[in-house]
């Protein structure tokens, strides 16, 4: 047993009640600098053809196990003007700018890098699931074989080698575009400053950081739409967990 | 929690999460007690999992560090019938793939596909974060593309060679040595303790006639068939074994059950029934588009390509478009807002819609005259058009007389004197009215109908192309066509307003939503509207393709299409194609009898190419002869022609009925379950291959395929891998045939040299590319080693020349040959054009009879209902009364017959369910979820109802591609080892087994389209109940 969840043992036995509201963890250095990124991701709704590509391509580069997502591409059917519209929601952590997964984080396993990248120490997570509960975007879950909370990084083993998330890299439309928002000349400065572009939830006050152009409010808050046409069976999942 | 949450959450983090959250704090506090790790532990604290990147690109500088431990290897994807080119992530060290994407130089994975002259190195840091050059220059792999790796290490994967030792079709086989294998299968002999099987030794005789009664049949070589897959990039290499080297006419792929009814369609307007090329939008630079029958970015050819283009158009272009189906699917984007329409249509009725459009477009003199009335080539140069059609030329329309439905010929009024054959054909002149040679003249009338008098004083009834499609469209009111289809006047007017609202940057397309039994005169009307607005090779049109480099062929280096000693196989093929019945034994026969020709015995089709579909049933029938033998080369007809399997799975298990059946595999499906043995083959990237663009491309692309991993599957005792390639070599060989073994290829000096193993056929191929329209540069060893093509370098180096080598592996450094995205233009222009005119009446057509009826076809499109082979109605024999339901195949964007039972696809979309409409549910109770069955005249299935509103009423919607009963769904013994069934394999039903015989037609048939035989899977009649 490693000394984090030894001394995380003291802990259980007084917060029975309440989850710790911890600080975000400083383990990694906290320096942000003008020069330090921040990376977003844009997703231009109007390219999204629905092929999750994205979706096996970050299963495939993340070794995520079966039936457990990083992201994924909701489709809905959804009425508009009287008429069924196909709806396409690709979905992620949203690396927030007010995460609230992070303060209920009892071992200070998740934090936020100065890059903005929103991450889980696995040596340090002990798997309790408050920040899975506590993502209104449903973007956190405990990865089957390693019991600990997973989630979308941003590929950051990529982004610190000067390359592209998997998901980014493989979208077919292009629809997902991804960069640093600092920069004035990036991409995604230029989209977010030109189009209109929306949060999921944004009542939430959690200050997402995927801006989607295109985005209905018949998808931004509560779904008004059928999550068809595609039915996911929830027995592939029991099946890849026996 | 919101729907979309639980949406998400479905079986991902509800399972994991939400299922420990659960237990309580409790449970936490349990797993901490018990001290150790409770799961795995990953490499890396933060990054899990994930392997080290495949190459490090500084964001600053842009330079490239690669990864020692990995390669990064351009090659070609088999996820599906598309090909594209691809990037393959290789762990070096354990033989392993990564992940897999798209390769930049490829235009199928990338909008704007790098120069080819850029340097490897170049095109890794193209894909970086280093100046976002990653983000427009991105190139990608579809859910499929980056999911079918998977199949490479698929435990049901049959590797070494089998030969059954059960009764056929049992499940039960013994692994056999790759030399008993070739020994038995050449030979024959007592091979199953069944009595004597004929082997291919036996059938190769090129003399004897199959029956001396009807010697156009062929000879007895003819009974052996063989069916390929696609255009995979290997078909050339088996069509050189089938039909050059053993000699059988029998050799043809999947089109007729995969898209004949389009290509038929393309064939009529395009005037090539032999190639039957086809045309593509111009995506980009077009306006408006009109899928009827495709839907971009959820099927089609190329399907990546498509959607990429469509979501570009439709956000940043200036495209609108309409998807005509009677489903909705992901074609349609909400976010695209009024740029993106669905149109719901009733099934098979498409053509009504279209002719009522066209006789609008006609009526209102909305067509594209300039382009029309030019009657040739010159004209339509002058005019300042770049292509031009037979919508001025007569053709004859005196009933009863021998020239009835032919062109006149500018000979028939001794306006030519060469060769009749030759002779150029008639307008009238529009500046003088007279009657003149097509061939020397500008403008010409368009809607000519009357007498021509012949030099003999002979009066002719005569009536120009365009005259006569419009007598079609016109023989219905626009009332009628909207009551046939479902779709209100107000709006066939509309959709015919703005599809000649935008010049030449307007184009439609249609592609397997046509495969009804009405589908060629379905895709002919549909693509024929391409011609009223003269887009042919326009910017913003249509587009034939734009080619490929010579590879496979008579190249600059080495003649890969012609051997010594080549054969010219002969005879009417199993399908009775392309081969007039007129022309047959039994016709004669019967006209010497004074009977009636018509019926034939089984249709003929003698406007098509290709007819695999008929090859089981014909040969199963008799008629026009059986088989002895049968090469299944990863083909799976028996699960891909709607109702083949009901029709022929008992005679497919009786040896009497069909006494060898060979299959070249690397799985078990529901064809090869029946075979006496299974070649194991290689899989994807193990595999050799060159291909190309199916369609789509402005440029020329030549795609490389070459094994970029060790094949799995076991050697023979030279140490060469057990293969498709690997069998017809060896087969050849054994039997001294022609093509194979030592002095069968011939360079360009006219030196002869050896085929005893792939890589001396494809390695050429390579070289021919790499010297086709100017030679390409040298790849150096960095370039080798980054890309893993050192895996080839001493093959390059001992089969190719010294020039060569280098050369080639350049090409395959690039993962082809690719030509630059700038030629695809000139001016207004696409670079890459189809020069032969557009066929507003097609002349073969409308003098080829149909042989049960003996009706002869309409020349031009026209309104035709579903119809049984002799051209009588669908509906007479199956009621709408008692079948008061269609049932229509659909598509899913990750699903292929490539790609079943893969788990990383299936974790998001499992199966399929049977769609049908809200008011359809409502009058039967059912609900999401609900299980219903469905009964057609010719099978049963029982499935999860799916209800939706984006569905036409009366339509149930099976996507295609699930319910197998093998791939994996079924246990095999493999000598005294069991596979392991997976269950994934099987879920959900195949819309094929609702498939159904012809009842105009005898013995084993399957419905097919009356004019050209594509098979029918789209309308299908049906009866649904709860189940």
């Amino acid at each position: 047993m490693d000394s984090t969840r030894r001394k995380f043992l003291a802990t259980v036995a007084t917060t029975i009640a309440a989850p710790v509201l911890g600080e975000a963890s400083a383990a990694e250095g906290t320096a942000d600098t003008q020069d330090t990124p921040r990376w977003v991701m844009v997703i231009d709704l109007r390219k999204c053809i629905g092929c999750q590509a994205c979706t096996v391509a970050c299963s495939t580069e993340n070794r995520v196990p079966a039936g457990q997502f990083r992201t994924l591409v909701s489709h809905y059917e959804v009425e508009k003007d009287h008429q069924p519209r196909s709806a396409m929601l690709p979905r992620l952590c949203n690396h927030c700018e007010n995460p609230p997964c992070i303060p209920v984080c009892p071992v200070q396993a998740t934090y936020q890098r100065p890059d903005g990248i929103v991450v889980v120490d696995n040596t340090r997570c002990v798997g309790c699931a408050y920040c899975v509960q506590a993502c209104p975007y449903d973007a956190r879950f405990i990865n089957h074989e390693t019991k600990t909370a997973d989630k979308c990084t941003f590929c950051v083993h990529r982004v610190q080698a000067g390359l592209l998330p998997a998901c980014v890299e493989t979208c077919v439309g292009g629809a997902r575009i991804f960069g640093n928002i600092k920069d004035p000349r990036s991409e995604v400065s230029r989209l977010i400053n030109s189009v209109h572009t929306d949060g999921l939830q944004p009542g939430l006050k959690t200050r997402p950081q995927v801006y989607y152009i295109g985005l209905d409010n018949r998808l931004q808050n509560k779904i008004e739409g059928v999550p068809s046409p595609w039915k996911r069976s929830e027995t592939l999942v029991q099946e890849s967990m026996s | 929690m919101t729907t979309s949450r639980r949406n998400f959450l479905k079986g991902a983090a509800a399972a994991g999460g939400l299922t420990a959250f659960g237990f309580g704090y409790s449970h936490t506090a349990e797993q901490l007690l018990r001290g150790a790790w409770a799961g795995d532990q990953p490499d890396h604290p933060i990054s899990g999992k994930a392997p080290s990147p495949e190459f490090t690109v500084d964001p600053e500088t842009g330079v490239l560090t690669p990864n020692p431990n990995q390669a990064m290897a351009y090659t070609m994807c088999m996820g599906c019938t598309t090909i594209c080119g691809v990037r393959v992530r290789i762990d070096k060290v354990r033989n392993k793939i990564l992940r897999v994407t798209g390769n930049p130089y490829h235009l199928l994975s990338t909008d704007q596909h790098i120069p080819y002259a850029t340097p490897v190195k170049q095109s890794f840091v193209s894909l970086s974060r280093f100046q976002e050059q990653g983000l427009a220059g991105r190139s990608t792999a579809c859910a499929r593309g980056n999911a079918v790796l998977s199949k490479l290490t698929d435990p049901n994967r049959v590797t070494v060679p089998l030969k059954r030792i059960g009764a056929r079709g049992e499940g039960k086989w013994a692994p056999i040595s790759p030399e008993q294998l070739l020994r038995e299968v050449v030979e024959g002999g007592d091979l199953f303790g069944e009595g004597h099987v004929d082997g291919l030794r036996a059938i190769r005789d090129l003399k004897t006639p199959i029956d001396p009664a009807n010697p156009e049949f062929g000879p007895r070589a003819n009974q052996l068939a063989v069916i390929p897959p696609f255009k995979d990039g290997r078909l050339v290499f088996a069509a050189r074994f089938a039909k050059q080297s053993f000699g059988t006419v029998n050799f043809t792929g999947h089109r007729s059950y995969c898209g004949l009814s389009m290509r038929s369609g393309y064939a009529a307007l395009l005037g090539d029934w032999k190639k039957q090329p086809h045309l593509k939008p111009d995506f980009i630079n077009s306006e408006f588009l009109l899928f009827i029958g495709t839907a971009p970015g959820n099927a089609g050819n190329p399907f990546k390509r498509q959607g990429q283009q469509i979501a570009k158009a439709r956000s940043t272009g200036k495209l609108k478009y309409v998807v005509v189906d009677p489903v909705l699917t992901n074609s349609d984007s909400m976010a695209a807002d009024e740029r993106s329409r669905w149109l719901p249509i009733k099934p098979n009725t498409d053509g009504a819609l279209v002719m009522g459009m066209m006789r609008w477009i006609l009526e209102n003199r909305r067509y594209d005259e300039q382009f029309l009335r030019q009657p040739n080539a010159a004209a339509a140069a002058a005019a300042g058009e770049v292509s031009w059609s037979n919508a001025s030329h007569l053709v004859v329309t005196q009933e009863g007389h021998p020239k009835n439905g032919r062109f006149l010929r500018a000979s028939d009024l001794q306006l030519f004197d060469g060769d009749p054959k030759e002779s150029p054909l008639v307008v009238i002149d529009q500046a003088s009215g007279e009657v003149v040679s097509q061939a020397a003249v500008g403008p010409a009338e368009l809607f000519y109908q009357g007498e021509v008098v012949l030099p003999d004083g002979e009066k002719l009834q005569v009536k120009s192309s365009l005259s006569l499609l419009q007598a079609e469209a016109e023989k219905h009111s626009l009332e009628e066509y909207s009551a046939a289809c479902g779709i209100p006047v107000s709006t066939i007017v509309e959709l015919a307003r703005e599809f000649t609202a935008h010049g030449k940057k307007a184009a439609a397309d249609c592609h397997g939503g046509t495969m009804g039994s009405n589908g060629f005169y379905t895709a002919y009307a549909i693509v024929m509207l391409n011609a009223l607005v003269g887009n042919l090779n326009a910017k913003g049109g249509t587009s034939a393709g734009g080619g490929r480099f010579k590879e496979i062929a008579p190249g600059p280096r080495y003649n890969l299409k012609k051997f010594p000693g080549m054969v010219k196989a002969k005879g009417v093929g199993l399908g009775r194609q392309g081969f007039p019945y007129e022309k047959s034994s039994e016709y004669q026969r019967k006209v010497a009898a004074g009977k009636n020709p018509y019926p034939s015995k089984a249709p003929w089709y003698p406007l098509s190419p290709a007819m695999s579909s008929e090859f089981l049933t014909a040969a199963i029938n008799g008629y026009p002869y059986s088989l002895k033998a049968l090469i299944l080369w990863s083909s799976n007809p028996l699960y891909g022609v709607a109702g083949l399997q009901q029709q022929v799975k008992v005679k497919m298990a009786d040896p009497k009925s069909l006494p060898l059946i060979v299959s070249v595999d690397p799985f078990i499906n529901e064809s090869n379950t029946y075979a006496d043995y299974i070649v194991p083959d290689s899989v994807l990237y193990e595999s050799w291959g060159w291909a190309s663009a199916w369609g789509g491309n402005l440029t020329k692309v030549s795609t490389a395929r070459w094994p970029v991993i060790e094949p799995a599957q076991v050697k023979d005792n030279q140490g060469i891998p057990v293969g498709m390639e690997w069998f017809f070599i060896e087969v050849a060989k054994r039997m001294g045939l022609p093509g194979f073994g030592e002095n069968a290829i011939a360079d360009q000096e006219g030196n002869l040299h050896p085929l005893n193993r792939p890589e001396e056929f494809y390695l050429r191929a390579a070289a021919n590319v790499a010297f086709d329209g100017g030679a390409v540069a040298d790849a150096d060893d960095e370039e080798l080693q980054l890309t893993g093509v050192d895996r080839l370098a001493n093959d390059l180096q001992s089969i190719l020349k010294p020039d060569e080598w280098r050369k080639a592996a350049y090409v395959y450094a690039r993962g082809g040959r690719f030509e630059d995205a700038e030629m695809g233009y000139k001016g207004n222009a696409l670079a890459r054009q189809y020069k032969s005119p557009l066929q507003i009446y097609d002349e073969k057509l409308g003098t080829t009879r149909n042989t049960l009826s003996g009706a002869r076809y309409h020349g031009t499109p026209t309104w035709i209902r579903p119809s049984l082979a002799d051209g009588s109605l669908l509906e007479s024999s199956f009621p709408a009364a008692d079948w008061p339901y269609k049932v229509v195949s659909t598509k899913s964007p990750y699903v292929s017959s490539h790609t079943t039972g893969i788990q990383k696809l299936q974790q998001f979309h499992p199966s399929n369910a049977i769609a049908m409409h809200y008011s359809d549910a409502e009058k039967l109770g059912v609900r999401s979820g609900d299980s219903i069955r469905i009964t057609t005249p010719g099978g049963i299935v029982k499935g999860q109802a799916l209800v939706r509103n984006g569905i036409q009423p009366g339509v149930l919607g099976i996507e295609h591609g699930f319910g197998h009963r093998e791939l994996g769904a079924r246990q095999h013994q493999i000598g005294d080892r069991f596979t392991t069934p997976s269950r994934l394999a099987g879920l959900g039903v195949n819309i094929n087994d609702l498939g159904f015989a012809d009842p105009q037609r005898e013995g084993a048939s399957v419905l097919a389209d009356w004019v050209v035989g594509s098979v029918a899977r789209q309308g299908l009649p049906a009866r649904v109940e709860k189940a």
